[in-house]
């Protein structure tokens, strides 16, 4: 006797793969999310068991560790948005013999451990760097320092906003573009009003990789920037000052911080995509 | 309006005519056409007139390459307001839609528009540009067959009220019927240049007439001096069929004959010279049929008019004056 295969008609557009998969693949499918899933959150479930909600308070000099991650992380996107979109549209439009050279450096920004980054970075922007003696007697204090603060966070995030962004680029058609010429736009009008808005999703979610980035850096900013103390530092002292329960309502206070951006960003992408 | 172009990458390709009206360049997938209209417009680096030496985003022309390139981010009348400027753009480009036919779908998102509407979206917005140049990109390559006349003709008659000469680069001979004037390329070279009617009636090579959509072209070489007793060898049928031409002893040449032209008689009542053709094909058309018969290793088209029934082991006659010899080039 035949095997029974049961199908079912799915009503979800964005699961068209699903009509036609046996309901026991569908099962499966359905028991590797949910387990992901649940991986997912036991770190976090342990943190609402593990906080102390009747006395929900937060350590001496959290406030101001909230106020540096956020404004100095806000400060970074700035940066990495003005120098990496230039970089990521350059990449994803033209192939250069040396391309394979910017894909390693690419590649290595992004493998560096974030610890051997920092000491990267002092060795060159440290007070005997030398770009770091330069800057120093230009006035431009680049450790211990909201600079290095910034340059720390910069160099964590930029990579992973550039390869990102490359990709947001190079999905839009290079025939919108040239349109856009051929309709009277100048090279940066068209890429003001057909590339930034076509790729608009891909670049979102290019900010909120690299915001995701700068705000839980905690290695390389330890090394260059351990004052001003952002929340990543601040919850390491809180550990080994005050104990564990000095760190949950920081990092409460973290995720409140730092959710909304991504959140909104993310939505708004997948929103985009399913309609 | 005079095309002068030449373009040395990534193909060289020189090419000179005249447009007027609705101009179709005819030519094979691979010749550069798409190339040529880029060059035209900016995109690729070349030399020649009309705008030598301009950047894209000064040429006046008006571009619809294949598949219409419209801005998935602007709804259609923003697609056509794009090359617009100033307070009155929207109230500007929605005029243009309606004179397209299209005034009720100006709030649609590309993407929810059927091909021909794409099109003439694609049309409006080029045409609001005021150019002096219209360049379309294969215009019937992306169009439902059931509309595809609909929506060249009325593509046409846009074309025609506004008045722009306009160059379509095709592969479809269907197109090239109902041109002003027909380009015809070959070897990235233009061929021949006339009216359709022209044009048809006296392909100037057997490419050509390959690119007209003629079916029956295939190479051989004549033997025999004019005057005397000529033949044609047909080495794709193992052949050679009674001809009469100008052309010398031993000429390399395309050869065509029409469908209709060819008789076709059952075994025992078929005239010597006859050849063996072995049913591969039917194609019904609205009244007569059209036979695809292999002979040896090619194949010869046959249309017998309403009512002919195909004899069982088909004899083909190709009558000496039916058959045109073009020298091979």
């Amino acid at each position: 006797m035949a095997t029974m295969r049961h199908t079912e008609r799915h009503c979800d557009p964005a699961g068209d793969v699903l009509m036609t998969t046996p309901l026991w693949r569908r099962h499966l499918l359905l028991l590797a999310s949910a387990l992901a899933l649940a991986l997912l959150a036991t770190p976090f479930a342990g943190l609402l068991i593990a906080t102390n909600w009747q006395h929900f308070h937060f350590a001496g000099g959290d406030g101001p560790a909230i106020a540096v991650s956020l404004g100095y992380s806000l400060l970074a996107l700035v940066p990495i948005i003005v120098l990496g979109t230039p970089l990521a549209w350059w990449l994803a439009r033209h192939h250069l013999r040396w391309q394979w050279a910017i894909d390693v450096l690419l590649l290595l920004a992004l493998l560096t451990p974030p610890l051997a980054m920092g000491l990267l970075l002092a060795l060159m922007y440290g007070p005997y760097g030398p770009v770091g003696s330069l800057l120093e007697r230009a006035g431009v204090l680049l450790t211990n320092s909201p600079t290095a603060f910034v340059l720390a966070q910069f160099y964590a995030a930029l990579p992973y906003f550039v390869i990102a962004a490359r990709a947001a680029f190079e999905g839009v058609p290079r025939e919108l573009e040239q349109m856009a010429l051929t309709l009277g736009h100048s090279p940066w009008r068209s890429f003001l009003h057909v590339t930034l808005p076509v790729a608009r999703l891909g670049l979102a979610a290019a900010v909120a990789l690299a915001w995701v980035r700068a705000m839980g850096e905690f290695g390389v900013v330890l090394i260059v920037a351990y004052y001003p103390q952002g929340i990543p530092v601040k919850l390491w002292v809180n550990l080994q000052n005050l104990g564990l329960d000095a760190v949950y309502p920081l990092l409460w206070a973290f995720f409140l911080t730092a959710l909304p951006l991504p959140l909104v960003l993310g939505l708004a992408v997948r929103r985009r995509r399913l309609a | 309006m005079r095309i002068d172009y030449e373009i040395e990458r990534p193909i060289a390709l020189k090419a000179t005519f005249d447009v007027d009206g609705f101009t179709v360049l005819l030519g094979a997938s691979g010749e550069g056409k798409t190339l040529l209209l880029r060059a035209v417009a900016g995109l690729v680096p070349a030399h020649g007139e009309p705008f030598d030496g301009l950047a894209a985003h000064r040429r006046a022309v008006g571009y619809l390459p294949q598949g219409h390139a419209l801005f998935p981010h602007l709804r259609a009348w923003q697609n056509v307001a794009f090359a617009l400027r100033g307070a009155q753009r929207r109230q500007q480009a929605l005029e243009w839609l309606a004179r397209v036919g299209l005034a009720d779908l100006a709030d649609r998102w590309p993407a929810t528009l059927s091909g021909g509407q794409q099109q003439r979206v694609a049309l409006a917005r080029a045409l609001a540009r005021k150019p002096r140049l219209l360049l379309l990109d294969e215009p019937t390559s992306a169009l439902d067959p059931a509309t595809r006349d609909d929506v060249m003709a009325e593509l046409i008659a846009e074309v025609h009220a506004a008045a722009i000469p306009a160059l379509a680069v095709s592969h479809d001979p269907a197109l090239a019927m109902v041109a002003d004037r027909l380009v015809l390329m070959h070897a990235r070279r233009i061929v021949q240049v006339g009216t359709p009617e022209a044009v048809y009636a006296q392909p100037a090579s057997g490419a050509v007439a390959r690119l007209l959509g003629r079916r029956n072209v295939r190479h051989g070489r004549i033997t025999g001096a004019p005057g005397g007793p000529q033949r044609l060898l047909w080495p794709g049928a193992n052949v050679a069929l009674p001809v009469t031409t100008a052309l010398a002893d031993a000429t390399s040449v395309d050869w065509s004959i029409a469908s209709t032209a060819i008789e076709v008689y059952a075994a025992d009542a078929a005239p010597p010279t006859a050849i063996n053709g072995t049913f591969e094909v039917c194609q019904v058309g609205p009244r007569e049929r059209h036979y695809g018969l292999r002979c040896g290793g090619e194949r010869l088209w046959v249309t017998l008019p309403p009512g002919r029934q195909l004899p069982a082991a088909p004899m083909l006659h190709l009558p000496a004056a039916s058959i045109h010899c073009w020298p091979a080039v």
